[in-house]
């Protein structure tokens, strides 16, 4: 077992342990996973530490590979490249977050709650390292047990309906993808294993579409992308504060990864056909997003439809095919992780306080709980993609990734798309004003407790990366590089395959002012 | 200081200008509360006066005729497989004439109104003393950003600290929704125009490759502006096409930030802020940030003459209608605001017709002048318990000695009434309008001339009106009779600014005047060598000296709206503003209620948003996709309770559809997907 492996069943092991002991001791079981999560980020680093970004490294590193049911070619078969590494630091990262984030929160079944919470890390970090298919698969439905569960039990008032609709979704779409899965064991010489069937691939034109869109219906549910996003605001009103932020954080990515690593390099043919579809749905998402934001009264449907806007960027940068706006994509996928949690961590410690959603019950608040206010404000600001945060590095490498690159229409989508930076900053800003500004009204608002230490540990790190991926974004894009070439790469492969126009990557400028880095330059 | 006794050790210390106040905004953001009064000013002024010693020290070398650049570390860097890094950008600083010239304007006049501010929130409770001095470090280390970043992306990192600051202390006293609104309204506003910043930086990125201003001023000198381009974003387009468009987009962000048609509607709003905010931010440095952006993209410019032609006259037109407005406000510090849209138009003007100096000029004598106006306000707010209202005031000038005088100084200047400083810069700007000959338009310069000149006329009656409302004739009321001068640690920052306001006229003086002659436009042409270059090739500019009429033309008019002001508001003709306001209700209502151009924005853009989201959300989300999710759901439920009959216990049954269900299936998988 390597280290990758350790890391992903680290989590399960835990939640195996934290079975064994006994259901009233809920500290126990709350320190238990708390040391489990940490565990699991100390033996992470290791991963982090150990990447090599260099082009010439392995594509896939911490590689392991054993026979599961090789008679019908279904294997363990693990390893990371740039972004499933960034994506499972992201997860180990947000964790301990999230456990700590519920010490108060869940009174009620803390140990079922604790062994759903370590459930999931394990899936999660599995889909991420999976390298092959059916194990993808498995992870990846994995997920939505716990998280059924979570919603289901821990949610609020409307949870049923929530649940449901999240799971009927998810898991309508992730049917056709396993249809999918089955074709190819037929069309790439009898293997579910991903690198393999990668290179052996062959379907035909029409088929590749169709496989195509089998895959990227899961994926663009799971995102997710208009118009099919509206599990998403009614499951993140329902969670539990820390199903919301694992949802926002980790589970959405799944849909972007999954495009990255599935839909288009598997069929890239397909995917050059249908990118403007996918540029043109991101972009709407973008501003749909946006618009559906002001017109919200409960604060977390607030930040679900931002989320929805948010990861309309990302596919827009991944539909951009060009370097910079798939960095750009990878990027935001980490920043919309660590500021749409905060913003849903700091969204629960209100509700906490107040058990209201509805934003016109607070107002004034910050004159009493001025850290609150403060972090609040910090994360509103990455969120809208401020320079000196992270949300910036990330905006503009998509945008201007989308602007420079080969697709039809770019200078369009990067026009409508930057709209969503203005729209971003009315809704955000509106929700600032009227939670924490103004006079403060409400009696029961006056009573409320400011940031506890816990709480404070809670954001610490989440402050702590805004503003470090913000000014330092540098070894957070650098592991990404390697990934995003070799796609960009493969479409060009397959460009010229089918002697087809050059429609991927960035454009030549008008002038070169600037002479080209050797590779192993600037990042 | 001798580790900065040669250029390299300048260079490498550029980043504590910004750092210094960055750390002071740190220090008292985080601790200040704790700290006491005394140490929380010291922290922040401490950091400003470091800021300013090393300022001044890069300063000294640009005087000399270096150039200061900082390499700085990467900070976004992307490349691609090929090598290419187009969207590559450094924490790299330069100071050339231009940026030199903004270093000392914001650290310098930033040092001042520290002071002053010291004394002015001294009403503040501990933590909003601490939070007024964090978010005023925090503004000047953005706006040294923007003035230090060697490329457009770090100058965007500056322009949008700079829009977050101004948020923040607009809103400063949040607890009043409007100024939290006020706040709001500024950013989003801010952040219109920076849509326009961001395309234009994306146009470049396709045009150049790079965003860093050396770099693209080279590759632009050898550009020939009738080529067309062959390959990218504006393939088929002329070089000139392209440029021109990059630079429309870029003086869009110039609109939001320096308060230009369509976009000012913030700054008037944003004097809900405490006063010492308005003259730094809302007058001397930040809104100022717009010209800078056009003055230093001088190069790129003078390659888009179209571009040039409109910034002139959105300049021009803004000028006016902004003096216009000021007519009619009762309100000091909306005057006042009104006064500041209006001067941008002018140094619009002035970069705009490829006088940069001149615009530039007029900038550093309107951050004096206007600094040293808006604290004479919040000195007379201060001293008449923060009345705004001018027609409650009056015959301040004996109450008030110091800031009488000072305001004096400064509305004799920005009147541009002979000889003081803004007389010089404002002249300087409208010549050069006259007699410049834009290619793609040329009446546009003379168009701005006349504009420029009625809006010159309105500044003088306007400033004459505020001046003699406020500081002239009998108190009006019982807080005008119990006025009270203000503190020293505010009234000296008052002199120092108005004997800059009027020393400054040194840096302006035409030829004519010795050594003196065109003192400012001999030091700072060679930031803009390149770009004036380009425009004498195509004649944009006027060569060979002027004529003198000009001047003594300037002169007349804003002695004769002075005389209009007084004999208005002073003067014979004391009962003709009341008999105006009378006689054409509806005109002057439209004056008073500033044309009523938040409320056409209201209607035209604001509310058809909010119709349209919710109009979107309820049939959209709802209905639609909502809808159909849930009909598919009882669909499915429909089916599910007719297929139950199915399940009535018959294993046989059971058996037969499991068979036809796996042929099925082997057909599906073998047989039409299958060779």
């Amino acid at each position: 077992m390597n280290l990758l492996s350790v890391v992903t069943f680290v989590p399960l092991a835990g939640a195996v342990l934290l079975a064994l002991i006994p259901r009233d001791e809920a500290r126990q079981h709350r320190a238990l996973a708390l040391v489990v999560t940490l565990v699991t980020l100390a033996l992470s680093l290791g991963l982090w530490l150990g990447f090599d970004a260099s082009p010439a490294a392995p594509e896939f590193q911490f590689e392991e590979k054993y026979p599961w049911m090789s008679s019908i070619g279904i294997g363990y078969h693990v390893g990371l490249d740039g972004v499933a590494l960034l994506l499972v630091m992201l997860t180990t990262v947000l964790m301990p977050v999230v456990v700590l984030s519920t010490w108060r929160a869940v009174e009620d079944r803390v140990k079922e709650f604790m062994i759903a919470l370590l459930v999931l890390e394990t899936a999660m970090i599995g889909t991420f390292a999976a390298l092959d298919l059916i194990l993808f698969y498995v992870f990846w439905e994995l997920i939505l047990i716990p998280m059924y569960l979570l919603i289901g039990i821990w949610g609020s008032q409307n949870r049923l309906y929530a649940t449901v609709k999240f799971f009927v979704y998810t898991f309508a779409a992730s049917v056709l993808m396993l249809l999918a899965i089955l074709f190819l064991f037929f069309h790439d010489g009898g293997t579910f294993d991903y690198v393999q069937a990668r290179a052996a691939l062959q379907v035909t034109p029409e088929q590749g579409k169709w496989l195509f869109l089998a895959f990227a219906l899961a994926f663009a549910v799971k995102v997710p992308m208009f118009p099919l996003h509206t599990w998403l605001p009614d499951a993140h009103t329902e969670a539990p504060t820390a199903g919301s932020v694992i949802l926002a954080g980790v589970l959405l990515k799944m849909g972007t990864f999954g495009f990255f690593r599935y839909a288009m390099p598997l069929f890239p043919e397909a995917a050059l056909t249908l990118r403007p579809w996918i540029a043109g749905l991101a972009t709407v998402g973008i501003v749909y997003g946006a618009l559906m934001c002001f017109v919200q009264t409960d604060m977390k449907r607030l930040v679900a439809y931002s989320s929805v806007s948010h990861l309309g960027f990302v596919m827009l940068g991944l539909a951009a095919l060009s370097a910079e706006g798939l960095t750009g994509s990878v990027y935001q996928m980490l920043n919309h992780g660590v500021s749409t949690g905060a913003l849903f961590l700091l969204v629960g410690m209100l509700y906490e306080r107040r058990h209201t959603r509805l934003v016109s019950e607070y107002g004034g608040l910050a004159q009493q709980v001025p850290w609150i206010a403060t972090a609040f404000v910090v994360v509103t600001l990455s969120s809208i993609g401020l320079p000196g945060t992270n949300g910036f590095v990330g905006e503009f490498l998509i945008l201007s990734g989308t602007f420079l690159s080969r697709l039809a229409g770019s200078t369009t989508f990067a026009t409508v798309g930057s709209v969503g930076v203005i729209l971003g900053a009315v809704y955000m800003l509106v929700l600032v004003e009227r939670v924490f500004f103004g006079a403060l009204k409400k009696e029961e608002n006056k009573r409320l407790a400011d940031l506890s230490v816990r709480e404070g540990f809670v954001l610490a790190p989440m402050i702590a990366l805004i503003v470090v991926m913000g000014l330092v974004p540098g070894p957070f894009l650098a592991p990404a590089r390697p990934a995003v070439n070799r796609l960009v790469q493969r479409f060009q492969q397959t460009e010229a395959r089918l002697n087809l126009p050059t429609q991927v990557g960035t454009v030549e400028t008008a002038v070169a002012a600037r002479p080209p880095t050797p590779l192993e330059g600037a990042n | 200081m001798p580790a900065l006794a040669n250029p390299s050790a300048a260079e490498a210390s550029l980043w504590a200008i910004i750092l210094f106040p960055l750390a002071g905004a740190l220090i008292n953001g985080l601790i200040g509360k704790h700290l006491g009064r005394a140490n929380a000013t010291l922290v922040a002024l401490g950091a400003m006066v470091g800021s300013l010693v090393i300022a001044g020290v890069a300063f000294s070398w640009v005087a000399q005729g270096y150039t200061l650049h900082y390499g700085g570390a990467p900070w976004i860097a992307v490349a691609g497989a090929d090598g290419r890094a187009i969207v590559s950008v450094t924490w790299g600083l330069f100071v050339d004439r231009l940026s030199g010239t903004l270093l000392l304007v914001v650290t310098g006049v930033g040092t001042l109104i520290h002071v002053y501010s010291a004394s002015y929130m001294s009403h503040e409770d501990d933590a909003g003393y601490a939070r007024f001095f964090t978010y005023l470090n925090l503004f000047v280390a953005a706006m040294l950003t923007l003035v230090l970043g060697d490329s457009l992306v770090l100058t965007f990192v500056g322009w949008e600290g700079v829009g977050l600051c101004s948020y923040l202390l607009i809103g400063f006293w949040f607890t009043d929704p409007q100024k939290a609104y006020a706040g709001r309204k500024a950013f989003v506003v801010n952040r219109i125009g920076d849509f326009g910043f961001l395309i234009g930086v994306f146009s470049l990125l396709a045009i150049f490759g790079t965003p860093s201003y050396a770099e693209m001023g080279a590759a632009a000198r050898a550009l020939v502006p009738d080529a067309v381009i062959a390959t990218g974003v504006f393939a088929g387009w002329t070089f000139q096409g392209a440029v021109t468009f990059a630079m429309l987009c870029l003086f869009v962000g110039a609109t939001g930030k320096s308060a230009q048609l369509p976009l000012y509607i913030w700054l008037p709003d944003a004097m809900a802020g405490p006063t010492p905010v308005s003259a730094l931010i809302h007058a001397a440095t930040m809104v100022t940030a717009g010209v800078y952006l056009v003055a230093r993209n001088s190069m790129l410019y003078s390659l888009a003459p179209a571009a040039m032609a409109t910034v002139t006259l959105v300049g021009a037109l803004t000028a006016l209608f902004a003096a216009v407005i000021a007519f009619a406000q009762t309100d000091i510090k909306k005057v006042l605001a009104y006064s500041t849209v209006s001067q941008l138009g002018f140094m619009f003007i002035g970069v705009g017709c490829g006088a940069w100096w001149a615009g530039v000029l007029h900038l550093v004598t309107h951050a004096f002048f206007k600094a040293c106006l808006f604290l004479g306000a919040g000195s007379v707010m201060h001293g008449m318990g923060d009345e705004t209202d001018i027609r409650k005031m009056g015959g301040l000038a004996k109450k008030m000695p110091h800031t009488h005088w000072t305001f004096l100084l400064s509305t004799i200047s920005a009147t541009g009434i002979l000889p003081l400083a803004g007389y010089w810069s404002k002249d300087a700007i409208l010549g050069n309008a006259l007699f410049s000959h834009n290619p793609a338009w040329h009446e546009v310069g003379p168009i701005a001339y006349v504009i420029g000149t009625l809006a010159a006329l309105g500044t003088a009656f306007y400033m004459t009106r505020l001046y003699w409302l406020t500081f002239r004739g009998a108190p009006r009321t019982h807080a005008a009779e119990h006025a009270h001068e203000s503190s020293p640690v505010m009234t000296v920052p008052l002199m120092v600014l108005a004997v800059l306001a009027t020393v400054g006229l040194v840096l302006g003086l035409p030829e004519g005047f010795g050594p003196l002659s065109e003192v400012y436009q001999r030091f700072v042409e060679p930031a803009f060598a390149a770009g004036t270059e380009r425009l004498h090739e195509v004649g944009h500019l006027h060569a060979g000296p002027h004529p003198a009429w000009p001047f003594f033309a300037a002169w007349v008019i804003a002695a004769l709206g002075t005389l209009v002001g007084w004999l208005m508001y002073g003067g014979a003709w004391k009962a003709l503003p009341e008999k105006l306001a009378h006689g054409w209700p509806n005109a002057y209502g439209l004056l008073a209620d500033k044309f009523r151009i938040d409320e056409l924005y209201g209607a035209l853009v604001v509310e058809p948003l909010k119709a349209a989201a919710m109009g979107l959300w309820r049939v959209v989300d709802v209905t639609l996709i909502d809808g159909t999710v849930n009909g598919v759901a009882k669909v499915a439920g429909g089916v599910a309770s007719v297929v139950r009959l199915a399940q009535n216990g018959d294993v046989q049954r059971y058996a037969a559809v499991m068979a036809v269900a796996a042929a099925a299936i082997l057909w599906t998988v073998l047989g039409v997907g299958g060779q």
